[in-house]
């Protein structure tokens, strides 16, 4: 009997051991397939002039590529209808993976030492990965397409992504803007606050963080919980990872600067200043420390991952926060109307705070930003780097694909009225916000090239959600009761920014982002990171705020920030 | 008899070499596979004297003698995280053990069996579970709407709930805890094994004499499960460095990363992270030197409580 | 005299009393966490968020089950998980045998040289990225392999198995051998069968050890999602659970009455699942585990 256990056991294992091996062997196909692949690079770079049978048959296949995002994201189905749909026509399938369970820094590094890599990738630690020999220089595919080359970036543009070595590595797939800009969204950084509370104060102007939180104060101690019992938090921040953002460099808008990211630009001296030592950061942070000392701030906001900040955004619970647009919007909204909780008043507005009442309000930016730091790149392990780029490519340049990832199927869902214009029902709305619809439908490949503004048919807006008619439309009662009530049209007017171009050299962030420590600079930007990771939220869950100020600032003092400042200005000075 | 002697006193011939056969074939692919498994990886070590980069390889990049070792020491991180993976290595270890023998002795004064068999049982359930689904308990039973804070908000200990996550002090003695609950059950296996071998001639005497429990166990269960103790302790020692991965990884965060990281985390924190493989490395070679250094004094150290036991 | 007696059996009274109520506790605090996953799993997602389930549903619910059970990503992984969970136990079963069995020969050759060489390994060892960089060299990063060569000889199993073969009698294989059995039919014919029992203990000690392993698919695996394991999937979903915060109702159910699921509730439905199978299997197996630490633990 056991005899007989042991031989299934022993034939199990070689069943599963051959199957696993039938997967190795895959492998290797799919790596013979890619080096055959390189010899026909032309064939597949002209992929619509197919009269010639050989050629045809090998632009009508599909590439399955994969690609790797260091952010966390929805993985869409493998039997995807639109994806499925741009596959059969542009010949390329992608299976994105996020990032989970670790840092995206740490992601990138087990990339790096495995030495296996997706087919795309798009990090937050490019220069790592270049220093590792991961990725391929793009330069020659660039210039292969002349049209995508002059439409995506101006040449200064496309200079700031050179790298050390003279090669271009990757493409930052956001911020162009084609036509005229149709923003509706703020999609940068503000104090948020949920309608409801505006609408139950009547309306009334906040302008500085003092009457930020005393109105959250009061409307908590009025409503202590939801309609349906769950308390209200006032106020939650998120720290984790590279996302504390929300917790640290308010104190660069407080004080009028747009977002330079980790330094602010004194434009009249054309010097570098330290926002984190500031008054105005440290009155913020003042801010902060009597709010939680009176209870107004989540306790649980230290150690929240940002799935859990998520997932109690979309709750409706929280009041208040201080984040960028893109970090919650697209979930959180999303669930909001899926669950009925835009009715109820809980849609977030941007509110434009200064420390001081008449400051400058620079929270918007009007201007496209190219964030030189990071893109989407093709790995030297990509199967065929020729389709990967011309996919790229097709993404910035194909109104159709563009139209076919940010709308959808034409008549399923989006309509087009007599005037050509593109409109959604409310059905088609709700279906579109459905978590389980967007990952067997909806195929966005949201880390390829995409554009805002109008589209190329000078009517409809690139995406739905810079649609004017679509936007309004879109907007639950109470979400247009408060833009009425303000005299805005949209969040942008919402959070009403001075317009005001920004220097070339704008933002900076883009530069201190792919600092590595091979410098003194850098070692002390990833030393002053580490150290506000620990200390921002022990300053504002201090009993005693100046001694942990004190504290925060004698350890800040010790990370050496005259190395990192001093490396900054030498970057402002280039621009002198 | 005389046989087997002649055999043993046999040289080491080519006939014998040819009867062996089999088991040097087996001898021969198993070193192999050792020797590339666990002895190629050290000269990995090189890395440690180097400038590593990955491009380059171990053969085309610049050494840096000691450099990363200096580094390393004047890191006022590193030696923080030395401090942690010590502290947290002994308060575990101090911990579980306590733990484990109390669990064992008093286990062994249950009187009815059935219980005691199901008590046991149930014991060693944690053990089996993975340190993911573990930290993923204790994150909920310690969360604000989790049960040790219910508890003690019900009791009146405190008003509001406590974030037990972002307080450095409490997280040494919740890592403390978790392998506390995980381990107690499955380490008292050894110790009950022991107990099981004192004499009962022993116990009928002591009661005889009209000894109390709590004396018996003072007097007869405790001395004789001493030596397991000892030994297992001083075994124990050696692998201290080792306990410090899992849990400290799975429930670190930011906020407690000065009292959270250990030497594990630290090296995957340069190596992979930041890509440092070299200071990565160097750090795991000291992780290893220390290691070796308790191991060795912790076997001397055994071998003289052994030699003690004998008189 | 008498009086005495009757103190110590109060005493001892007193005592009982107290050691069930410390075996109580503990038993308690040992299941109490795991019966209340159990109950958040099978409760509605939303209605969990409040708190206050202890150990049984308020709101029932399997939604949770449904979903965890329609996740691509953890089917591979259980998947991968048993299949390496078979293969890494059989395996290293055959070769740690093997091993235990030639260093456990008296007139082994190389018999010191051997145990020696493997025991320094338990000791020494490269650390995470010279060892890294190997699988890398070996190409085994990306494979399945990664779960199964590396680990498949381990020292201390190998000083298990070869305890307890040294504890068997010689005359068998001095009989055997004067019948004219090799080596190797010693081993399949006698030894095999009689070390059956420490065979089971290191059987159950590389499962449990496979079956638990996640950071080998993170750190080897982190681009090969059809290599994933379930514990890593469940690590995932414990850390990141985006994809399923949002409701997946169908038109009717709309609305805030929707039954919607939430993180809480599938992280329960996902560690109840991946816990099940051993939970239900170690209490069949005491026996073996408590002989095999007491052999590796007492002796060794």
């Amino acid at each position: 009997m056991k005899k007989k256990v042991l031989t299934l056991l022993l034939a199990s294992a070689l069943t599963v051991a051959s199957l696993a091996g039938c997967g190795g062997k895959a492998d290797d196909g799919a790596a013979t397939n890619s080096a055959a692949s390189d010899s026909g690079s032309d064939a597949a770079a002209d992929t619509d002039g197919g009269s010639d049978a050989d050629t045809s048959a090998s632009s009508g296949e599909v590439t399955d590529f994969t690609m790797f995002i260091t952010m966390p994201g929805s993985e869409i189905n493998s039997d995807n209808e639109i994806a499925q749909m741009i596959a059969d026509k542009w010949g390329v399938k992608i299976k994105e993976t996020w990032l989970t369970g670790q840092t995206a820094s740490e992601a990138t590094g087990t990339l790096i030492a495995s030495g296996e890599y997706p087919d795309y990738i798009d990090s937050d630690d490019m220069s790592l990965l270049v220093d590792a020999g991961a990725l391929v220089p793009l330069d020659d595919y660039i210039d292969q397409y002349p049209e995508f080359k002059d439409t995506w970036f101006t040449p200064e543009e496309w200079e700031k992504f050179r790298q050390p070595d003279g090669h271009i590595y990757w493409i930052n797939p956001f911020g162009n803007t084609m036509g005229e800009s149709t923003a509706t969204t703020h999609n940068d950084e503000a104090f948020w606050i949920q309608v409801r509370v505006l609408e139950w104060a009547g309306y009334p102007e906040i302008n500085t963080l003092d009457e930020y939180f005393k109105l959250l104060e009061d409307y908590v101690a009025a409503n202590p919980t939801m309609e349906d019992g769950t308390p209200n938090i006032p106020y939650t921040i998120l720290c984790e990872d590279w996302r504390y953002f929300c917790i640290e460099n308010a104190g660069q808008f407080l004080a009028g600067y747009p977002n330079d990211g980790s330094v602010i630009v004194n434009k009249d001296t054309m010097t570098i200043e330290d926002y984190n030592t500031s008054e105005d950061t440290k009155k913020y942070f003042q801010e902060l420390n009597s709010a939680y000392n009176k209870g107004l701030i989540d306790t649980e906001f230290a150690t929240q991952t940002y799935d859990e900040y998520i997932a109690k955004l979309s709750t409706g619970r929280v009041l208040g926060m201080c984040d960028q647009w893109w970090d919650f919007a697209y979930t959180v909204n999303d669930v909001f109307k899926q669950q009925g909780l835009d009715e109820q008043g809980c849609n977030y507005v941007p509110l434009g705070l200064t420390t001081e009442e008449g400051m400058v309000n620079r929270w918007h930016t009007y201007d496209d930003t190219v964030n030189q730091a990071s893109g989407v790149a093709i790995t030297v392990d990509c199967k065929d780097p020729d389709k990967a780029f011309k996919f790229i490519v097709d993404c910035a340049m194909d109104q159709e694909l563009h139209d076919l990832r940010f709308w959808g199927v034409k008549d399923v869902d989006y309509n087009v009225d007599a005037d050509g214009l593109y409109y959604r029902t409310d059905e088609q709305r709700m279906e579109c916000a459905d978590t389980s619809y967007q990952a067997s439908h909806l195929c966005q490949y949201s880390y390829m090239p995409q554009w805002g503004g109008t589209s190329r048919d000078g009517k409809n807006a690139n995406k739905p959600e810079e649609q004017t008619s679509e936007f309004q439309n879109g907007m639950a009662a109470p979400l247009k009761n408060c833009f009425d009530a303000y005299g805005a049209r949209n969040y942008v007017d919402m959070i009403g920014s001075v317009v005001e171009t920004n220097g070339p050299w704008f933002p900076m962030y883009s530069y201190s982002n792919n600092f590595t420590t091979d410098t003194p600079g850098g070692v002390a930007w990833a030393k002053m990171g580490e150290i506000k990771h620990e200390y921002l939220p022990k300053v504002v869950m201090g009993a005693d705020f100046d001694s942990a100020w004190e504290d925060y600032m004698a350890q800040y003092e010790s990370c050496k920030p005259e190395d990192f400042l001093g490396e900054m200005q030498a970057i402002l000075d280039t621009f002198k | 008899m005389a046989r087997v002697k002649q055999k043993k006193d046999k040289r080491i011939t080519w006939k014998e070499v040819k009867r062996q056969k089999s088991l040097l074939i087996i001898a021969f692919f198993v070193t192999v596979y050792g020797f590339i498994f666990y002895y190629w990886p050290l000269t990995g070590w090189v890395m440690a004297f180097q400038n590593y980069k990955p491009a380059k390889g171990i053969l085309g990049s610049k050494f840096v003698g000691l450099d990363k070792f200096k580094f390393l020491f004047q890191d006022a991180a590193f030696i923080r995280v030395i401090r942690n993976t010590f502290c947290m290595g002994a308060l575990n270890l101090v911990t579980t053990t306590i733990m484990a023998i109390l669990f064992a002795v008093l286990l062994n004064e249950i009187r009815s069996t059935i219980a005691k068999k199901l008590v046991q049982t149930i014991s060693y359930m944690p053990h089996f579970l993975s340190w993911i689904i573990v930290t993923g308990i204790l994150h909920d039973a310690l969360s604000s709407t989790g049960i040790i804070n219910d508890l003690l908000m019900r009791s009146g200990v405190i008003t509001n709930a406590i974030n037990f996550f972002a307080h450095p002090k409490y997280f040494w003695p919740i890592v403390a805890f978790a392998n506390c609950w995980k381990e107690t059950g499955w380490n008292a296996i050894i110790y009950l094994a022991a107990i099981t071998a004192i004499d009962p001639s022993l116990y009928e005497a002591a009661s005889i004499d009209g000894a109390s429990r709590l004396q018996k166990i003072r007097y007869i269960t405790l001395p004789g499960i001493k030596p397991t103790i000892m030994i297992l302790l001083l075994m124990n020692i050696g692998n201290v460095l080792n306990a410090g991965f899992e849990v400290q990884y799975l429930l670190g965060n930011g906020l407690v990363q000065s009292v959270s990281q250990t030497i594990d985390i630290y090296v995957l924190n340069w190596g992979i992270s930041q890509n440092d493989f070299s200071l990565g490395t160097a750090a795991g070679i000291f992780k290893s030197a220390v290691s070796i250094a308790l191991i060795v004094i912790c076997n001397y150290l055994a071998k003289r409580a052994g030699e003690e036991r004998l008189f | 005299m008498k009086k005495k007696k009757i103190k110590s059996s109060l005493g001892s009274k007193i005592f009982t009393i107290l050691n069930s109520l410390f075996m109580i506790a503990f038993v308690i605090i040992t299941l109490y966490p795991v019966l209340n996953t159990v109950a958040i799993s099978f409760n509605d997602g939303i209605d969990a968020v409040r708190g206050g389930i202890y150990l049984w549903p308020r709101k029932f619910a399997i939604k949770n089950y449904e979903t965890v059970l329609a996740m691509e990503n953890l089917i591979i992984g259980a998947k991968i998980t048993v299949a390496r969970t078979l293969i890494g136990t059989v395996s290293s079963l055959i070769v740690n045998a093997l091993l235990a069995y030639v260093v456990s020969r008296k007139r082994f050759l190389f018999k010191s040289q051997l145990s020696l060489f493997w025991v320094i390994t338990m000791y020494v060892n490269g650390g995470l990225i010279p060892v890294f960089l190997l699988y890398r060299n070996l190409h085994l990063t990306g494979t399945f392999w990664v779960y199964v060569v590396p680990g498949m000889v381990s020292a201390w199993n190998m000083l298990v198995l070869r305890t307890y073969m040294l504890g068997l009698p010689d005359s068998l294989e001095e009989s055997a051998q004067l019948d004219g059995a090799g080596y190797m039919t010693i081993f399949w014919k006698i030894i095999s069968p009689l070390c059956k029992p420490v065979y089971a203990t290191i059987v159950l000690f590389v499962a449990v050890g496979q079956w638990n392993s996640w950071f080998d698919a993170m750190l080897y695996n982190r681009m090969k999602t059809e290599y994933t394991t379930l514990q890593y999937e469940l690590m995932k979903l414990l850390s990141s659970v985006m994809q399923q915060s949002g409701s997946a109702a169908s038109a009717s159910e709309r609305g805030s009455a929707a039954a919607a699921i939430t993180p809480l509730t599938i992280r329960a439905a996902a560690t109840v699942v991946t816990m099940l199978p051993i939970i239900c299997l170690y209490p069949f197996l005491q026996r073996y585990f408590v002989t095999g630490l007491t052999i590796g633990g007492v002796k060794e």
